[in-house]
């Protein structure tokens, strides 16, 4: 494990020395969230209510900024690994004494705490000025280990888009559309709630539901049982997932072999 | 031969080498431009959800999503499509390689530009069709206003484009200036511009033309307008001058990359 | 007529300064300290029309600077410039009908087209008739021997198959006078030396004239008349390539092998012996004090020889002492041919 440990070290170290351009990424999330702001407030005054589907203004953009940080922190996991597969470097990484997929996953989380932390603060800071103070603090323990899962999701989803550059070169397309769905499905842009119902129903029943809604809906309602709900289905979904993740790489494993044969 | 017909033929010629580049590698081009199509539909979907809950952003309704999404994405997707080195230049500047334009014969910018293509780009424009088709504005003269508008929101997501990526001339390192301002302006440019007001909707119109790729052409798509047509004309102009003028005062300034790299 | 003129051109490029570590990154972030590089100062010299002119010099040393600004890439600080008549920042579209260039370390070919995809655009980008750019064409693949290479992806070719291309495509717009930076680097001793006899002959086939810089000697040797060579920014030695090896080449070394062992100190008068075995010896003397008839006679005299070897220094080695002349003067003033020689 301390292999592990020394690799996500030495990557969250590396990401210290381009300090500058963390903070010029998190202007991105200030820009989402200020175009969200007036989209809401503008939205919120012309259907009158104080509430739509039980959310008021200030939990519907509490809810967008979680949301945001979870997708704007992810590491580009699947033009990483594709990248490695297309110009051979993967090769070093397959024979060294460590299971690739560990590898690549401290990797990616080195990368990802310095942007969770400058994209929380400053999302934050925006939001509050915004609309007003978070929700309850007692629910953020529970929030964070909801985002940990959620970050192991997308990692499992996108690891294997990655993978597939072992059997086509392209990846980007495949990135594109998994990133949108997610948008959908997940609720980046709208909260879940204010869906169809039948929507709804479609969207809650995938991972990406509990990769944005789930997490950023528990933060603006925190509970114990939402909090139940969310890992369970976060448990199951990332059991699903990375049984998968680790089929497809062992398939991937004999066909490169057989490349390099 | 008038000078512009011979910039044009030359123009040509370079759109069929990228063309033939493309060519090398069919599948991921064909794969690229699929998935661009494909990445703008389901993004669109979170406006149809939209507006079926909420029908309307002050006075915003699908229909004028729909425009605004055409102008967008056939203006970004032709823009980067055939001059496709505009999303990077500052790395053209900082790694020298402007030398070989600055070797050759022909103006410099159009050359650097017109020399990239993003396949992608292929995509977006053929999603913009899409979206135009879908609007159903189907008069000759509507048609005639979204070539018009498109072809001048190009021009307006060019110099913009250009003007980022210039101040790598005088900064050095402008990657993330750049790619910061490319998201901004698609970002900003995809809202309805009703949002906006005072101050914001200010810079949308000057410092980030934002407007100008998107809310205007549509608006001018929608119905015709000699205001609007004179807006669009003035700033399209006054920000290709800007764009020419920063640029080439920019070359007075390029140091031709590794010539002082490896001294320093 | 002279081809190119260059008269007290300067050139400074500003550079941030930057302490090292994080806190140097963070304190040039707030306060950039500037600092002022001097990539070339004060240079004067001429070429004429079919020449073939050697630059030579360090890395740094401003030669690629100067090319630069020949071909109309960079600004220069300070100083005149003509080529063919010329100021080239000013006029550099209509320069660049007239002249070709190849920069080693840059690619002009693209990268993932056959090469003779990339000639045809050069066709479009002088303004070439289709029949003359393919008569062109012919002719040049048939000079640089590159007819098979011209189908393939410029990617899949070898570095000095694709530079062998990259000439050709420079030459393709008949150019009166090709600047060449660096044109051999990373090649193999037989891609350099086919790239340069093809140079050689294009230059007395078509009289083009040939500017090139390298940091290797071996080529200003090979094809080369004349050579300046530059260190910091200045002109230190500028004269044919005969002449530099003349005034230079005053020193010669001597190998002799012995059938029997030599006596343990073994000397030869006016000779410095630079190693000494049991049956041979190594020796380098200066022609202008010892005569090579006094030095033979004496190793003749010592014993039964097997084996003399004489030989003069490279030029590779005449450079290095040019250099260490240079910087050793106090001033490291300008100093042309005549005055280093002079300090010989």
């Amino acid at each position: 494990m301390s292999k592990y440990w020394a690799v996500f070290k030495t990557q969250l170290l590396n990401n210290f020395a381009y300090a500058g351009d963390l903070a010029a990424g998190s202007v991105m999330i200030v820009l989402f969230l200020w175009i969200f702001a007036q989209l809401w407030k503008v939205t919120y005054s012309a259907v009158g209510t104080e509430r739509i589907a039980g959310l008021s203004r200030q939990d519907t953009l509490w809810y967008l900024m979680l949301a945001e940080v979870i997708v704007l922190s992810k590491p580009r996991l699947a033009r990483t690994i594709a990248q490695q597969v297309r110009d051979g470097s993967v090769a070093y990484l397959l024979n060294k004494p460590y299971h690739f997929l560990l590898y690549q996953c401290s990797v990616g989380l080195g990368d990802s705490v310095l942007r969770i932390v400058t994209n929380t603060l400053m999302g934050g800071a925006v939001v509050w000025l915004l609309v007003g103070p978070p929700p309850n603090p007692q629910g953020w323990p529970l929030v964070f280990v909801t985002v940990v899962l959620a970050w192991l999701l997308d990692f499992c989803i996108t690891a294997m888009i990655g993978l597939a550059a072992f059997i086509t070169e392209e990846v980007r397309a495949f990135e594109w559309i998994y990133q949108k769905i997610l948008f959908i499905l997940g609720g980046l842009l709208i909260p879940l709630d204010f869906y169809p119902s039948w929507l709804q129903t479609i969207a809650k029943a995938t991972p990406f539901a509990y990769t944005l809604y789930g997490p950023a809906r528990l933060f603006v309602e925190p509970s114990l049982l939402r909090f139940g709900e969310v890992v369970l289905g976060q448990v199951v979904w990332l059991a699903i997932l990375a049984g998968l993740l680790t089929f497809f790489y062992q398939r991937g494993v004999t066909r490169l072999a057989i490349n390099g044969g | 031969m008038t000078s512009f017909q011979r910039e044009f033929r030359f123009l040509l010629a370079l759109w069929k080498a990228n063309l033939l580049a493309a060519m090398e590698y069919r599948g991921a081009f064909l794969l690229q431009v699929v998935g661009m199509i494909l990445n703008n539909a389901i993004y669109f979907v979170f406006w149809i959800l939209f507006f079926q809950r909420f029908q309307q952003v002050r006075g915003w309704k699908l229909d004028d999503m729909l425009l605004l999404f055409s102008v967008v994405a056939t203006g970004f997707g032709l823009a980067t499509f055939f001059f496709g080195n505009a999303v990077s230049l500052c790395e053209v500047i900082t790694e020298g390689r402007l030398d070989y334009y600055l070797s050759l014969p022909r103006p410099v910018l159009m050359h650097v530009l017109a020399s990239g293509s993003v396949a992608s780009g292929m995509g977006d424009f053929t999603y913009g069709l899409l979206s135009f088709v879908v609007a159903g504005h189907f008069g000759i003269d509507a048609i005639g206003r979204f070539l018009l508008g498109s072809f001048l929101a190009i021009i307006v997501f060019l110099a913009v484009l250009v003007i980022a990526h210039s101040t790598a001339f005088w900064l050095g390192n402008a990657n993330v200036l750049a790619a910061q301002v490319t998201n901004a302006m698609i970002t900003f440019a995809l809202y309805p511009i009703t949002l906006f007001d005072g101050t914001a909707k200010f810079l949308l119109f000057t410092l980030l033309p934002a407007a100008f790729v998107g809310a205007v052409p549509a608006e001018f798509v929608r119905a015709f307008s000699w205001r609007v047509l004179g807006q669009m004309l003035g700033a399209t102009l006054i920000f290709l001058v800007l764009a020419l003028v920063i640029f080439h005062r920019g070359l007075r300034h390029y140091e031709s990359g590794s010539a002082i790299q490896t001294q320093v | 007529m002279s081809a190119i003129t260059v008269r007290n051109l300067h050139k400074t490029f500003q550079a941030k300064h930057k302490a090292a570590g994080l806190q140097g990154s963070l304190r040039a972030l707030w306060k950039p300290e500037w600092q002022m590089v001097e990539a070339v100062r004060d240079l004067s010299f001429d070429m004429e029309d079919g020449e073939l002119l050697g630059f030579i010099g360090p890395n740094g040393a401003g030669k690629s600077t100067t090319i630069k600004i020949l071909t109309g890439i960079l600004h220069p600080t300070g100083g005149d410039v003509s080529v063919l008549g010329y100021v080239p920042w000013q006029q550099r579209r209509d320069l660049a009908y007239q002249i070709g260039s190849v920069f080693g370390q840059r690619p002009q070919l693209w990268y993932h087209l056959p090469a003779i995809d990339t000639f045809y655009l050069f066709g479009k980008i002088y303004e070439l008739d289709d029949k003359t750019i393919r008569q062109r064409i012919g002719f040049l693949t048939e000079a640089f021997e590159i007819q098979d290479l011209l189908e393939t992806p410029v990617r899949k070719l070898s570095l000095g198959q694709r530079m062998r291309c990259e000439v050709a495509a420079s030459l393709l717009h008949k150019p009166r006078l090709i600047l060449l930076d660096e044109p051999s680097i990373g090649l193999d001793v037989v891609a350099k030396q086919r790239i340069r006899d093809t140079i050689k002959r294009m230059n007395e086939v078509e009289n083009v004239g040939v500017l090139l810089t390298s940091h290797d000697a071996g080529d200003i040797e090979a094809l080369c008349k004349r050579v300046i060579i530059v260190n910091h920014g200045q002109i230190i030695y500028q004269d044919k390539v005969s002449a530099l090896k003349r005034s230079y080449l005053t020193s010669k070394q001597v190998d002799v092998r012995y059938a029997q062992p030599l006596p343990d100190n073994f000397q030869v008068a006016g000779a410095e012996i630079l190693k000494a075995g049991q049956y041979g010896i190594k020796l380098r003397f200066d022609t202008r004090i010892t005569p090579v008839e006094a030095v033979l006679t004496q190793l003749a005299t010592a014993g039964e020889l097997v084996d003399v070897t004489i030989s003069d220094p490279s030029l590779e080695e005449v450079i290095r002492t040019i250099y260490q002349q240079a910087d050793a003067s106090p001033a490291r003033r300008a100093a042309n041919g005549e005055v280093a020689r002079e300090r010989v």
